[in-house]
């Protein structure tokens, strides 16, 4: 009883001192103001970082590789050192990596039972991508701007790119579906629902762009910047990562399940 | 290429798309087939074992359906057996009935026979006896005097004494 009370007030005493230390240290001064880090923030054109000295690109690209970097290594520790050891009576971990996979193969299968092995895979991969892209945005990754500025990274799909590449890659994959099952009729029937790229494409960047936007806002005045973030930042985000991944894997699924249904020809009357 | 709006970038855009197909064939490989011929090979063995579970009941039924058969054969059998046994004994049981209606009916025959035997045989004796008899007391007659001698003597000692 007595340690505890000590270790409450060792860490009372922290928190105060870390407090005490962020009020009086002070700041070296915003490199920019309110309106325009929200303007950086949706449009990008001024806090560049350099791809390896080929390119500046948006910070949205480095997170997009971190994320895929961190999603294929943890999928290739998995291969190697968890699935050669499942049981046919599933452990825990085993249960989610299944559940994982078997949620994304039910929904293929559901929307789309004629044709569901590719859609499936796909489906799994982004909606990992947009899952775990989104909660990306919590661990604060920082990175140096080609000005020479902190950054931190953001959610991938909160950059305009790689929405649109999302959508307009998930479109492609629905049109896939359409060209498998009809030829190049499918095509055509998939050139119908033109506003779907722009849609899903849109569609994320608002969701996520939103997102970044009230964390930048809360994030740039630090009185805002204590108890609020709890709430703002992680069971907001968390939420947006379910429902994003859900919203966006849900509807490829569905209108790839739509476009590779198998036409059925009414039989013609006899006269 | 940064003409397009809302700073859209095509280089970009064909970035995140290698990048989303790199990790779409890295996680179809590394992760969602393993996983899903896992769940397949299990759902196998589940189902194998299901069918061998069926096919051992099956069996089982087809064996206790042969044993049933073979129990309702053998009651068949025994119920069979015991009417067989219950005509036999009824048969029997018949068989000497008649054997001992027979017999009493030779006996009363043989009885019969040789009352009207003895009858016979009585009758002849009496006969027989009737007849010397009669020839003794012939016999005896003839030897003493003709009754109708004395009969007439008898009538001439009446006619004296009535002339007295």
């Amino acid at each position: 009883m007595k340690q505890h009370k000590k270790a409450l007030a060792v860490w009372l005493a922290a928190i105060l001192l870390l407090l005490a230390g962020a009020l009086l240290t002070g700041s070296p001064g915003r490199s920019e103001s309110v309106q325009e880090s929200m303007r950086d923030a949706v449009l990008h054109n001024l806090n560049q970082i350099d791809l390896l000295g080929l390119k500046t690109v948006n910070p949205g690209m480095i997170s997009a590789f971190l994320v895929t970097a961190f999603l294929l290594l943890a999928a290739l520790l998995l291969r190697i050192l968890v699935i050669p050891r499942f049981q046919y009576a599933p452990g825990k971990l085993q249960m989610l990596l299944e559940e994982a996979v078997g949620l994304f193969d039910r929904m293929a299968r559901g929307s789309s039972p004629h044709r569901f092995r590719f859609v499936g895979a796909y489906i799994f991969a982004v909606g990992a991508y947009i899952f775990v892209g989104t909660l990306f945005e919590l661990l604060g990754i920082q990175a140096a701007t080609t000005l020479g500025h902190p950054i931190t990274l953001p959610a991938p799909l909160s950059d305009v790119n790689a929405a649109i590449a999302l959508g307009t890659l998930s479109y492609l994959a629905i049109v896939s579906g359409g060209v498998a099952e009809h030829g190049i009729k499918g095509v055509g029937k998939a050139l119908k629902e033109f506003s779907l790229p722009i849609s899903m494409s849109f569609r994320l960047f608002g969701a996520l762009l939103s997102g970044l936007l009230v964390t930048e806002l809360v994030y740039y005045y630090v009185s805002l910047s204590f108890v609020l973030p709890v709430i703002v930042a992680v069971l907001f985000t968390l939420l947006h990562a379910l429902v994003q991944t859900y919203v966006l894997t849900m509807l490829t699924a569905l209108y790839y399940g739509e476009m590779s249904e198998p036409s059925h020809k009414p039989a013609k009357k006899r006269a | 290429m940064t003409n397009l709006p809302l700073n859209i970038d095509l280089q970009q855009i064909l970035l995140h798309w290698m990048n989303l197909v790199i990790l779409t064939g890295g996680l179809y490989f590394l992760l969602y087939k393993p996983v899903k011929a896992f769940i397949a090979k299990r759902e196998d063995y589940y189902r194998e074992r299901e069918m061998e579970a069926a096919g051992k009941l099956a069996e089982a039924e087809r064996i206790h359906a042969a044993y049933q058969a073979k129990m309702d054969a053998a009651d068949e059998e025994i119920h069979q057996a015991k009417l067989k046994a219950q005509e036999a004994a009824q048969q029997s049981a018949e068989e000497q009935l008649n054997q001992a209606r027979t017999m009493a009916q030779q006996l009363l025959v043989h009885a019969r026979t040789e009352a009207e035997h003895d009858k016979e045989q009585i009758l002849r004796s009496s006969q027989r006896e009737l007849r010397k008899l009669a020839a003794e007391a012939t016999k005896k007659l003839a030897m003493e005097k003709d009754p109708f001698d004395h009969f007439l003597d008898l009538a001439e000692e009446g006619a004296k004494h009535e002339e007295r």
